[in-house]
């Protein structure tokens, strides 16, 4: 056995300050745990002591990942965990969305008769596994992550159980997601061979000594990890699983799947991609390489997202190619980072700003949605603003913060995104970019003519108020303002995230 | 017979062919059970993968990965079970040209 190199478990003690920084982990893993032991309690009521359980592990959770987010860059277990203000800003997001994706689901799951405690438990766990998908710095630890996150994910899609859309969406998912993981997990066995490490940190530094001496094992290792990240953030070629999911799992989980999945696919795509030295070690053939790739997928991204967007009138449909018109303008910014100032400091309150009105606006649609969620569409919200004037109104901030008019936080976001492209010099992105812009303005404001000009339809809503949710939409319509007019805080962590990264 | 004395070259060529007759049966095959199958063949020639490097580069940080990789693999097949069988239940089918009830 000798012959191996051993891995010689003192490298993996931690500090007491490592500790602390692996807190925020901890409690969501603990919280997960501890909900389900409580869900199988007959003597308490499970459907109240869960919901507040899961709800205070998310407080938890929240208050130790702000605690250390102005806390110096650490490496945890040898180098295979990172804990720094990037992944903690990411942190809050992940755990900000699970926990207002369980106070909005509240009402609904017992509209819907799906009371059950395993909702909780999987969207805390999958909270879990985006939390450590961004802090991950080795790529087994990131896969496992991954899979922590969609194993969870998959279920939750399909969890109207009896219902075949939801059915059909997790099944779709669940194929394409895990073969797409395969993909990723073979390109890092062949980076490992290429390599010999699985960690990001010494790949770069083979990046390093061996700058021109790509063999073919190492480049199609990158070419398999690169697409499974495409995939993940369904960039065009690979995005054809995103309108069926979306459409298909529950208005609460599409709201998660919004925020949580997008912005830990990006932020993991992100960490890699910079690790593994884009913009500063790789040479200028695979940068250009590069850069052409992400060119083209964000063009495409953008143009059929918004394009196909406009003959939606499926709701959750509808925001499905939004969502894929929105990856398209973040990979601008993956693609602008290496040459502005800013870096990729706009992403990140892209994803913060997109984070927040997605939220707010699947809030909405879990409020007025009905049995079938699944046929939730434009005749659903007309005349929304007689019955419901504040709703409508709450859904106008979103939509008009979506298209990006000013003073909202996409408004902020968009301006930011394509002020670094220009910087870089990437002039004809940043005007396909403005045109699909204007373009998508069109789709959403047809929510608003429908919600403000038209009769209503149909019988009203039974239950047309609840609490939690309509906190949460109240809470999302305050931030997405707030962060349109007053942007100075987001951008300063955003900022501090980047010069962590 | 001597087994070190394989090349590892046709191991890897190996692991790649299983893997890619995995993927291309994710995108061909219309059984989901054979489609489910496909995904675990992809998986396993990416442990062999592992272990072949392992052992041609004499780190162990491979075969520790397989350990995870099949613990992962037994949770997603569990999951994808899973799932088949609520589909089943409401679908009454386990082909994929039958469920097309989410397009456009």
């Amino acid at each position: 056995m000798n012959t191996y190199s051993l891995i010689k478990p003192e490298l993996l003690m931690l500090t007491k300050e490592q500790m602390f920084s692996l807190m925020p982990y901890f409690y969501m893993f603990v919280g997960a745990l501890f909900t389900i032991i409580l869900s199988v309690n007959k003597k308490l009521s499970p459907k109240w002591t869960v919901f507040l359980v899961s709800l205070a592990t998310c407080l938890v959770g929240i208050s130790t990942s702000v605690a250390r987010l102005k806390i110096d860059t650490l490496t945890l277990f040898n180098g295979m965990m990172i804990s720094d203000t990037y992944s903690h800003l990411f942190n809050i997001i992940f755990i900000v969305s699970a926990g207002l994706t369980i106070l909005s689901s509240f009402r609904y799951l017992d509209k819907e008769g799906l009371q059950h405690p395993e909702y909780n438990v999987l969207i805390l766990l999958a909270a879990l596994g985006m939390m450590l998908m961004t802090s991950s710095m080795d790529l087994i630890v990131l896969f496992i992550s991954l899979e922590i996150m969609s194993l969870s994910v998959y279920v939750l899609v399909g969890f109207r159980r009896a219902d075949r859309r939801s059915n059909e969406a997790a099944m779709k998912y669940f194929i394409l997601g895990s073969a797409a993981s395969a993909v990723l997990l073979y390109g890092t066995a062949l980076l490992y061979g290429a390599t010999g490490k699985t960690q990001i940190h010494d790949i770069y530094t083979f990046i390093q000594t061996h700058p021109q001496s790509m063999s073919p094992v190492f480049v199609l290792g990158a070419w398999l990890v690169i697409l499974g990240f495409l995939f993940k953030v369904a960039s065009v070629p690979f995005h054809m699983w995103m309108p069926d999911v979306y459409e298909g799992a529950p208005a609460p989980i599409t709201g998660f799947m919004t925020t949580g999945l997008k912005a830990a696919a990006f932020a993991a795509f992100l960490r890699v991609f910079v690790s593994l030295g884009y913009g500063s070690v790789l040479s200028e053939t695979i940068q250009t390489h590069l850069h052409h790739i992400l060119w083209v997928c964000a063009v495409l991204t953008m143009v059929v997202g918004n394009v196909v967007a406009l003959t939606q009138t499926n709701l959750k449909r509808m925001l499905a190619y939004s969502s894929i018109a929105h990856t398209g303008y973040l990979l601008i910014g993956l693609l602008a980072g290496p040459k502005s100032d800013q870096g990729y400091s706009p992403m990140i309150v892209y994803l913060v700003s997109y984070a927040v009105m997605n939220l707010g606006a699947f809030g909405v649609l879990t409020l007025i949605s009905t049995r079938d969620d699944g046929g939730l569409n434009l005749n659903d919200v007309s005349g929304l603003s007689r019955r419901h004037p504040w709703l409508a109104f709450s859904m106008a901030v979103f939509l008009f913060s979506m298209a990006g008019v000013p003073p909202t936080a996409g408004f902020l976001a968009k301006y930011l995104l394509f002020y670094s492209a220009v910087q870089a010099n990437e002039l004809p992105i940043v005007i396909i970019g403005v045109l699909c812009s204007a373009v998508s303005v069109y789709y959403y404001l047809r929510v608003l003519v429908y919600m403000y000009m038209k009769e209503p339809q149909g019988s009203p809503m039974k239950s047309g108020f609840s609490v939690w949710p309509s906190f949460v939409v109240a809470a999302m319509v305050f931030l997405t303002l707030q962060i349109g007019l007053i942007p100075g805080g987001i951008l300063t962590v955003a900022r501090k995230a980047m010069a962590a990264l | 017979m001597n087994l070190s004395s394989v090349e590892p070259w046709i191991i890897l060529s190996f692991c790649s062919v299983i893997f890619f007759i995995g993927l291309f049966g994710v995108m061909i095959r219309r059984n989901i059970l054979i489609i489910l199958m496909s995904i675990e063949l992809m998986l396993n020639a990416v442990n062999l993968t592992f272990v072949t490097y392992s052992k041609q580069l004499a780190h162990l940080g491979g075969q520790m990965s397989v350990f995870f990789i099949i613990t992962v693999a037994a949770a997603e097949s569990a999951v994808g079970l899973g799932l088949v069988i609520a589909m089943f239940r409401t679908l009454k089918t386990v082909d994929t040209d039958q469920i097309q009830m989410l397009r456009e």
